[in-house]
């Protein structure tokens, strides 16, 4: 089971002392979590990608290439990267050299934004955005497969002989997970592909993430990638923790009434009993992390969000080193409920280049072994 | 056909008791004698917009419905036929009203047979029902019935108004009217998308790359 954090990059003011930092420093402080999440043992960070203020994650190859440099072992993700509004060809390229720089610690998470001057400011219509997550990825997967595309669409000029380079590192794609709330054209198009699906679990009811799931795991099996329980399945959340619960609540409270996304709403206890928001001691983070095991099925990835509504860094890095601490714990009790043969890990590059060098050896061992049979 | 109808009332009275909610009660009963007379059994459910409209300001800043307001909802979708009444403020319905209407998805009412209903101080308001109320359900694709009815504070108390135009007679035309609509209605099972997905193949020849 992989843990780790994502970060939408909002830069909000810190309510408690009215502070906002730069963009410079945002932007620092991204990588000052990354940094740190590889120091206390979480597998994943994964940056949004977002095209307006208050927001700086507008290139995220960038930034995860940066942070690529300076780490050894973390996996570096999106969460989520436009498939509508940037050329897919761009994404291909982009993240294949990435995948190059990091030595295959790629991993991306394909989403349609939720920002609706995104698209005419990047030449789209906003309606189209179904149909612009199904031929973009159409093409992206080709992209990373054929070496030379000839591809005709709607919503881009089209390729004849086009290579996109650098091809994936050992030639093997980035994993690609699909993130979507609401919409099952989604969660059909990762069961097609045999991708990964993501729900980012925030804004619940927890039935409709239930219902994503249950139709990417149904589909998934129905393509014959495998029965519905070893499906790919990524859950987000998001945690602010104290030793002592009732700390984190008296600590929190200000930035949840500030928030811009919580801010007017209804009342921290109510949204936290009604979502999966977790504010409380590492125990209580614990038990309620566990449970979306119950709704969801087994599942490979869990991410936190901890860096957002104005939290400054000292207290971010406080909450990813409580991360830290509690993961050992969460993995060991995900694990020991887990069924055996159900991935415990979503594909990595490592398992990916493993699974194709065993497949490429079967037909030599059935060759090999013939004879013995026969005899 | 089998089994009871369901009919739903939406209030958007602010005080208890309302007279918009006595408007409801009076549409709803008057629907239901219809209904009954016709042989078809009914279930009535009496949604007070009241009793949500902190999860209605909660759900449009934080898109999380609350479990009580997405079961409110759940039953408006599922109606065969929709009694909705609002006070009149400020020349439209009132804005707990509107927000009601704002978290239904665009589409989900297609269809479904609604009578209007709205009350006020005065009858000078009346026509905010056809200039106000009656383009938001044509928005919404819902089926409303061409009887709307708006009762002043005075209607409450005159019983010697001309033949066919007391409130209890436009009650009445409204509740046949709507019992008619659903009684004629040929009840659509929406498709679950999510028992029922789009097939992949289909999705990507829409798209029409190759």
């Amino acid at each position: 089971m992989q843990f780790g954090i994502f970060s939408v990059s909002d830069i909000t003011t810190d309510p408690t002392s009215n502070t906002t930092v730069t963009e410079a420093e945002r932007i620092q402080n991204m990588v000052a979590m990354a940094l740190k999440a590889e120091e206390v043992g979480l597998d994943v960070f994964a940056s949004g990608e977002h095209h307006n203020p208050p927001f700086v994650a507008s290139s995220p190859t960038t930034m995860l290439g940066f942070i690529a440099a300076k780490t050894q072992r973390i996996i570096l993700s999106t969460a989520t990267t436009l498939i509508t509004t940037n050329d897919p060809v761009k994404i291909a390229e982009d993240y294949a050299m990435l995948q190059h720089l990091a030595g295959g610690r790629v991993d991306l998470m394909l989403g349609r934004g939720n920002t609706g001057p995104v698209y005419p400011w990047f030449g789209q219509d906003i309606r189209n955005g179904i149909p612009l997550a199904i031929e973009n990825y159409a093409l992206l997967h080709r992209l990373w497969r054929e070496d030379v595309v000839d591809w005709q669409g709607n919503y881009r000029t089209a390729l004849t002989g086009f290579t996109a380079t650098p091809r994936p590192l050992d030639g093997i794609p980035p994993f690609v997970w699909h993130g979507s709330i609401r919409s099952p054209e989604i969660a059909e198009q990762a069961a097609y592909y045999g991708d990964g699906f993501f729900h980012n679990n925030i804004f619940w009811p927890k039935g409709h993430v239930q219902q994503m799931v249950a139709l990417y795991r149904r589909r998934y099996e129905h393509y014959g990638h495998g029965s519905r329980n070893e499906a790919i399945v990524g859950l987000g959340g998001q945690v602010f923790m104290r030793r002592n619960s009732q700390d984190a609540i008296r600590e929190f409270r200000p930035y949840f009434d500030n928030a811009p996304v919580y801010g007017g709403g209804s009342s921290l206890e109510r949204y936290t009993s009604e979502t999966p928001l977790t504010v409380g001691s590492p125990q209580q983070v614990i038990e309620r992390t566990l449970e979306f095991r119950e709704f969801v099925g087994d599942y490979q990835r869990q991410l936190f969000l901890v860096d957002h509504a104005g939290l400054p860094l000292k207290t971010v890095l406080e909450q990813i080193e409580m991360l830290g601490e509690i993961v050992p714990v969460m993995r060991s009790e995900f694990e020991r409920l887990r069924p055996a043969g159900i991935p415990s890990d979503p594909p990595t590059h490592a398992s990916l280049k493993a699974a194709r060098a065993a497949a490429a050896a079967e037909p030599l061992q059935a060759v090999a072994e013939r004879p013995a049979a026969a005899g | 056909m089998s089994g009871p109808r369901s009919l739903v009332v939406v209030s958007a009275g602010l005080s208890q008791p309302s007279s918009t909610r006595l408007l409801a009660d009076r549409l709803a009963a008057a629907t239901e004698h219809e209904l009954h007379r016709s042989g078809i059994a009914v279930e009535r459910r009496t949604i007070e917009l009241r009793e949500h409209a902190q999860d209605l300001v909660g759900q449009l800043l934080t898109n999380v419905p609350s479990p009580s307001l997405q079961d409110a909802v759940d039953a408006v979708l599922a109606a065969d036929g929709l009694i909705a009444v609002s006070p009149i403020f400020n020349a439209s319905y009132s804005g707990l009203f509107k927000l009601f209407f704002d978290v239904i998805e665009h589409g989900a009412l297609a269809g479904v047979p609604v009578l209007l209903g709205a009350t006020g101080g005065t009858a000078r308001h009346s026509l905010a029902l056809e200039h106000a109320m009656r383009p938001l359900f044509a928005y919404l694709r819902a089926d409303a019935v061409p009887t709307a009815v708006y009762a002043a504070t005075e209607d409450w108390g005159q019983a010697d108004a001309p033949a066919d135009a007391s409130l209890a007679d436009r009650i009445g035309r409204a509740g046949r009217e709507l019992a008619q609509a659903v009684t004629s209605r040929e009840r659509t099972t929406m498709r679950d998308e999510f028992d029922d997905p789009v097939p992949f193949e289909e999705l990507l020849r829409r798209s029409g790359s190759t």
